[in-house]
């Protein structure tokens, strides 16, 4: 191999790699304009039908102080890492008193401060019951500032379902991983 | 310049462009649309026919063995016309019965502020169709039975309204609300 085609060969992997940073910019950037650690999310179940799909492509939002009841919003549930779009059926704006920390009960206060909350019960169009049972062991309500994402404030249709089939499909994955391999194989530059 | 993978490129990515600008194109001619249909000047008809309080132990009402919470029911007829949220663009409309309700101050020892609030659905409903857009509703029971955060919804006044949310196939979701102006009380429980 002589300098030009190392040369080459570099400048490609340069392009591969601003084309790759200028997306992670690009998602990075919509993160911190909607306020959300996920602002484009993929429709993962049928709880919602017949308004989302699996496979629908959801834009969020998530600069509201509070959310409104009837609004769809994205939510974990602590420890488990799979997102859930369902709407929001109640909501009680309340002053709950905190568990002090581990500081203040060492100082010897035993009330914690109070805190105003926002807590919702959700439930998918879909299902007939709400999402109580689904969330943990002993939580009657989501907390907005914790739990919530962001709400849903537009959506495209199908097009997230690529992203499914790589992740459930056992064959699309080898049948795009296999074209990838053909295309940088049969390409001659 | 003209192998097959350089045409693939560009007819790839002339179908993703269009695509893009067809689907800002739909959103905002839907938009318009119902701006002009005057959709959020919606009026409609509620009255509550029956309404019960029970108090229940058990965790799928809000309680537990020890403490009860007041659970609400309610029947109410219904009228209101809904086809100015239905074009060409429209997927589903969904429709929710709320009630608001102020706060109310329970706790005896912290300093329960008045701006606490709460909002309940009561009764909702999935239309695909213009033509079921006009409720007529006698005597329909609520689909949900309600609690509250704290304990007592007796004798809390809520203020009752329809919201609804369109969906369409394409674009933002719009939300909107039927304000009957409807103060409602919540009756006592049967078994306190």
């Amino acid at each position: 191999m002589n300098v030009r085609q190392i040369r080459s060969q570099l400048s490609q992997g340069l392009t591969m790699a601003m084309v790759l940073s200028s997306a992670y910019i690009f998602w990075k950037l919509l993160s911190i304009v909607t306020n959300s650690g996920s602002p484009l999310v993929v429709v993962l179940s049928g709880s919602m039908e017949p308004a989302f799909q699996r496979g629908d492509i959801l834009f969020l939002w998530n600069r509201d102080q509070y959310v409104d009841t009837g609004d769809i919003v994205v939510y974990n549930i602590q420890d488990r890492s799979i997102p859930i779009v369902h709407r929001v059926v109640r909501e009680h704006i309340v002053y709950e008193v905190e568990r002090p920390t581990k500081e203040e009960r060492k100082k010897g206060t035993k009330k914690g401060k109070t805190v105003k909350k926002q807590l919702l019960l959700t439930k998918g169009d879909n299902n007939e019951v709400n999402d109580l049972s689904l969330y943990a062991y002993g939580q009657k309500y989501l907390d907005r500032d914790r739990d919530i994402v962001g709400s849903v404030k537009g959506y495209l249709p199908k097009i997230g379902y690529v992203t499914i089939l790589v992740t459930e499909n056992q064959y699309f994955k080898y049948a795009m991983l296999g074209w990838l391999v053909l295309s940088v194989l049969l390409t001659n530059e | 310049m003209f192998s097959i993978t350089q045409r693939a490129q560009d007819v790839s990515s002339m179908i993703t462009t269009s695509i893009g600008v067809l689907a800002v194109l739909i959103s905002i001619s839907s938009l318009i649309q119902l701006y002009l249909n005057d959709y959020n000047n919606l009026s409609g008809e509620l009255s509550v026919r029956k309404a019960q309080n029970s108090v229940k132990f058990t965790r799928s009402f809000g309680g537990n063995a020890r403490n009860g919470k007041e659970n609400v029911r309610l029947s109410f007829d219904m009228e209101t016309d809904l086809t100015p949220l239905f074009n060409w663009n429209t997927k589903q409309v969904f429709v929710y019965l709320v009630g608001e309700y102020d706060g109310l101050n329970v706790l005896k020892k912290a300093k329960v502020a008045k701006d606490e609030s709460s909002k309940v659905v009561f009764w909702d409903k999935i239309i695909r169709d213009k033509a079921d857009a006009v409720l007529d509703l006698k005597n329909t029971r609520s689909k949900y039975t309600v609690w509250d955060y704290y304990q007592k919804m007796g004798n809390r006044t809520a203020n009752l309204k329809l919201e609804y949310n369109i969906q369409p196939h394409v674009g933002p979701l719009v939300w909107g609300s039927v304000d009957f102006n409807y103060p409602f009380e919540f009756p006592e429980p049967k078994n306190a």
